[in-house]
């Protein structure tokens, strides 16, 4: 077993050989998943196989090419036979982007947010409300004709979400600015709360949101006349704003702001004696992760042609933090292992499961695997916890030797001002 | 308007009854705050368990008409009380032991984690054993009196005097006792307690054994209040008992039975009555979780010490 | 044979190395002083004794028996009694609670109230305030209530950690003549202190720590005496 394990790393590390190993394993994973795509095992070998490549030496553009062969060609050919495949695909960039947009908050900023999921509702009520027939229940009736809203309004409706899940990130953010961490936890818990309460009752006296029925029939978005509501459509949708999101993310960290967060994350009170005004960081931190979940909850809405509050209850919060702890707080790469792993063990692993066990010995239905989220994130959590904090990839915090700083000077605030005071 | 008050005398002695109950669970949280700092989110299931074991004793009981109430009343009293106590203990030994000392968040997500698995576990347990995780008890002490025009069941007379009974005891042990004495060193200062000859796990582990024995004790009044449980209700009543905690200051045992109390009072009038002022737009019993929410809320924004706390401010 | 002995004593705070291999003892009845300047190690080694910190190398030996990695509730009850930097008294109990836990350990409520009574004789401001939360006590009494709540616990060995700081000169003179008054009674005192003057009067022996290290060690006249000890640590030129 340690020979192999030897052997991997070594080939790994080689420059010759690791990008005609990576090369080969994903050529074998992908032709295993494009003649058997209802193979789940497939499917986690080639997710498996795109880990060994992140973790193979070799450049960049390999690894790119890799990735696009594999997203572009591999899951698109096998989700042509198996829907369910891109499906997942979709929630997983969905996820992706969640988890991303929750690190910047936890793991950047170490502001515990359990109300992630208010923003992420935000979004996707905002275009369901208008995208669907919902707009005639309140809508004035000299405006009724122009709803619900056509395909191409999806664009336009992104910045809108981010721009209304931004200004709830606002909302919760500035009453809890001077709480401390564990204090603002529950707060942002009541938050969200609060939120899938107005969901829940805001049927009447103005029928905005259909309550717990839900708002059903929502317009898929189109662009040029052609309408994009498959869930391939979805799938490229997905992709770009998960890219998005995780180039905007791998920016912040670097920036100015993200340097701020890391202050403020590992000590306030030096932070402020710094100069680092907290009150700003705060809120920025608060609305810019919020704004990725508004946009990412526009995308779940067309994509489940559905949403009601159901869908974003405190487990689903807690599931994208335990997508972000198993990779590791503050990491990038962690965000996305972990919400791959935990999108493909909740959709896939556990459905496998149960089919399985159904079929071999007959579970009372107590049993009901799928069921087990709860148990299994709250596993996650702990196990984490206790044994590794740093998570499965921990966050290699962006280093910067001084010779680099000083080539770097900063244009502004030489008088020595404080930042943004 | 005058309708409205007929129903006052009504909506005070609901309002007061689930207050005792809130401030019964707060004591285990404001204990264990007191003594670490910590928010013990798992602490809502523990209540949850707590009130499954009463139940099943009350369960028990149902076919023998013949036992007076009080004699399940009592044995599910103790019984939860033991069987919560002693998982709230294990809960510490497991998964928050390991972590003493570690950044504040870090034993906070453990909790989060052990709260989730606990829910489950109790859902797939009593599914296991009852084939359904909802379960219905027998009615205690179900016989209504009139009192200044309200109905008054004799149970909730009964849960209030019960809940009177844990706050005081818990006051005397804590400000009498030997132990109590030393759990009031310890989160002052532990580690002078510890000079002093404390052994401080052994006092923290005592904190979490009483805190769940409490939860567990409010659970089983809780069953007897409602007669319905099922593995959800921990959440609800969790984020309640927090901010009533919170509201009458954490760490401080006469604000928890304090802001339970009014939290309680609050929201039995809020729902009474939010409909009726709002002219039938807002009704009442829908908004009343967002009542102690946003009370959590604003309290930890113009106070959080609470009523009766002491600055929680942030030591630099 | 020494009270309490300290062989090649090495302490880390996390990465620190803070005590490297201290040598140390103290013999009954004694006034020991370990005087430093800051951050030289001093109220780690108090710590380290007490139970606070346990050693990574080396033992610590009390009355006989190994007590280094012994947790410090178990240390106490051996009967060393650590009275800590910045006197740490309890601020929302009474004086009264106070003193009461620091007899935690005696379980003969004869023994605890002649304690009490000692210590309201050797401080009778105490007694006076016997009501009051600690947290209220002035500078001074605080010093007070943290040396009387020692002496609750019958100790055999009283680990004095800067009693001196922040408190007036006379309150200074006070408190040193209580050490040297509570030696007389019989109490062996291990004592630590940057006002090494005084600390070298009332002390029979004392040792100079430097960055975790004992540099010297001598009689306290010798060290009053020595050229370098003026130098560092009395001020002189």
């Amino acid at each position: 077993m340690s020979g192999i394990k030897n052997w991997l790393a070594g080939t790994l590390q080689d420059p010759r050989r690791a990008p005609i190993f990576a090369g080969a394993l994903v050529a074998l994973t992908s032709l295993f998943q494009v003649l058997a795509p209802f193979n789940s095992l497939a499917f986690l070998l080639v997710i498996v196989s795109m880990l060994v490549v992140g973790k193979a030496a070799t450049s960049k553009w390999v690894k790119l090419g890799l990735a696009v062969l594999v997203t572009l060609v591999v899951i698109p050919v096998a989700g042509r036979q198996n829907g369910a495949l891109t499906y997942l695909c979709v929630q997983m960039f969905i996820n992706i982007a969640l988890a991303l947009g929750l690190n910047l908050v936890v793991g950047f900023a170490g502001l515990l947010d359990l109300g992630y999921i208010a923003f992420f509702a935000g979004g996707a009520y905002v275009y369901s409300m208008f995208g669907s027939r919902q707009a005639l229940e309140f809508m004035p009736e000299s405006l009724q004709h122009l709803f619900p809203l056509g395909g191409w309004w999806f664009w336009a409706a992104i910045p809108i979400a981010i721009f209304v899940a931004a200004f709830l990130g606002l909302t919760l953010g500035l009453p809890v600015l001077r709480l401390r961490g564990d204090y603002l936890a529950i707060v942002t818990l009541g938050f969200g709360e609060i939120i899938a309460v107005l969901a829940k009752n805001l049927d009447h006296p103005i029928n905005l949101t259909n309550g717990a029925g839900g708002i059903v029939g929502i317009t898929p978005p189109s662009l040029f006349g052609y309408k994009l509501d498959t869930t391939l459509s979805f799938y490229f949708i997905g992709i770009v704003l998960a890219i998005l999101t995780a180039l905007a993310m791998y920016r912040l960290e670097r920036s100015r702001t993200g340097r701020a967060w890391a202050a403020m994350r590992e000590d306030e009170v030096a932070a402020r004696a710094m100069g680092i005004n907290l009150t700003k960081y705060k809120l920025m931190a608060f609305m810019a992760g919020a704004a990725f979940a508004g946009a990412m909850g526009m995308l779940f809405a067309v994509k489940q042609n559905f949403v009601s509050p159901d869908s974003f209850s405190f487990l689903e919060s807690i599931g994208i933090l335990a997508m972000v702890i198993l990779g590791g707080l503050g990491s990038l790469e962690g965000a996305v292992v972990g919400a791959v792993a935990v999108t493909v063990l909740k959709l896939l692993i556990l459905k496998d499961l149960a089919d399985f066990l159904s079929m071999t010995v007959k579970l009372p239905p107590a049993f009901n695997i799928p069921q087990y989220q709860p148990l299994i994130f709250g596993l996650i959590l702990i196990v984490m916890m206790i044994y590794r904090q740093q998570g499965l990839l921990p966050g290699r915090r962006p280093t910067e030797d001084i010779a680099q700083l000083e080539t770097r000077t900063p244009k502004k605030n030489t008088t020595g001002k404080s930042v943004g005071a | 308007m005058s309708e409205s008050l007929q129903i006052l005398p009504q909506v005070l002695i609901d309002g007061l009854v689930v207050g005792a109950l809130y401030a019964v669970v707060a004591l285990g949280y404001t204990m264990v705050y007191g003594v670490l700092e910590f928010i013990n989110f798992a602490h809502s299931e523990i209540f949850m368990f707590g009130a499954f074991i009463g139940a099943e004793v009350f369960l028990l009981f149902k076919p023998m008409t013949g036992v007076p109430h009080f004699v399940p009343l009592i044995i599910g009293l103790i019984l939860s009380m033991v069987m919560a106590g002693a998982l709230g203990w294990t809960v510490e030994r497991i998964a928050y032991r390991p972590l003493r000392g570690a950044p504040r968040l870090v034993p906070l997500i453990s909790a989060i984690g052990v709260s989730f698995f606990l829910q489950d576990i109790v859902r797939m347990v009593w599914t296991a054993i009852r084939g359904n995780w909802q379960l219905g008890t027998q009615d205690l002490y179900a016989t209504g009196i009139s009192f200044a025009g309200a109905q008054i069941q004799v149970r909730s007379v009964m849960i209030m005097g019960i809940a009177i009974v844990l706050m005081l005891s818990l006051s005397i042990f804590v400000n009498r006792s030997r132990t109590g004495k030393a759990m009031r060193a310890v989160a002052q200062d532990r580690a002078t307690a510890a000079l002093m000859g404390i052994d401080v796990n052994r006092i923290i582990s005592i904190t979490f054994l009483l805190g769940g024995a409490l939860g567990g004790a409010a659970g089983a009044l809780y069953t007897m209040q409602y007669t319905v449980v099922n593995p959800y209700i921990g959440f609800v009543m969790g984020i309640k008992a927090f901010t009533a905690a919170v509201f009458g200051g954490i760490g401080n045992i006469t604000g928890a039975a304090v802001g339970g109390l009014c939290l309680g009072l609050f929201e039995a009038l809020g729902s009474a009555y939010l409909g009726p002022l709002t002219g039938g737009v807002l009704i009442g019993s829908e908004y009343k979780d967002i009542i102690a929410f946003s009370l959590l809320i604003l309290v930890l924004i113009f106070k959080p010490s609470g009523l009766l706390g002491e600055t929680v401010g942030e030591k630099v | 044979m020494a009270l309490l002995e300290l062989q090649n004593v090495n302490t880390y705070y996390g990465a620190i190395h803070a005590l490297k291999g201290i040598d140390l003892a103290v013999n009954k009845g004694e006034i020991v002083t370990l005087i430093g300047s800051n951050g030289a190690g001093k109220s780690t080694t108090l710590k380290t004794v007490s139970g606070l910190l346990s050693p990574k190398e080396g033992q610590v030996t009390f009355d006989g028996q190994r007590i280094d990695g012994t947790p410090a509730y178990k240390i106490t009850e051996m009967g060393i009694a650590h009275v800590p930097e910045g006197r740490k008294i309890f601020p929302r109990l009474t004086v009264l609670e106070n003193l009461e836990m620091g007899a935690f350990t005696i379980s003969d409520p004869a023994v605890r109230q002649r304690n009490l009574e000692r210590v309201y004789t050797l401080f009778p401001r105490l007694q006076e305030r016997v009501h009051q939360k600690g947290g209220t006590l002035s500078g001074g009494e605080q010093q007070m209530l943290a040396i009387g709540r020692a002496l609750m616990m019958s100790p055999k060995l009283l680990m004095l950690d800067e009693p001196s700081m922040g408190l007036a000169p006379l309150l200074v003179e006070q408190i040193f003549a209580i050490i040297r008054q509570l030696n007389e009674d019989g109490v062996t005192i291990l004592l630590v202190e940057q006002n090494a003057l005084m600390a070298l009067e009332v002390a029979h022996r004392g040792y100079v720590i430097q960055t975790g290290t004992i540099a010297l060690h001598d009689s306290a006249a010798a060290l009053r005496e020595n050229k370098s000890v003026r130098e560092a640590y009395l001020g002189e030129l």
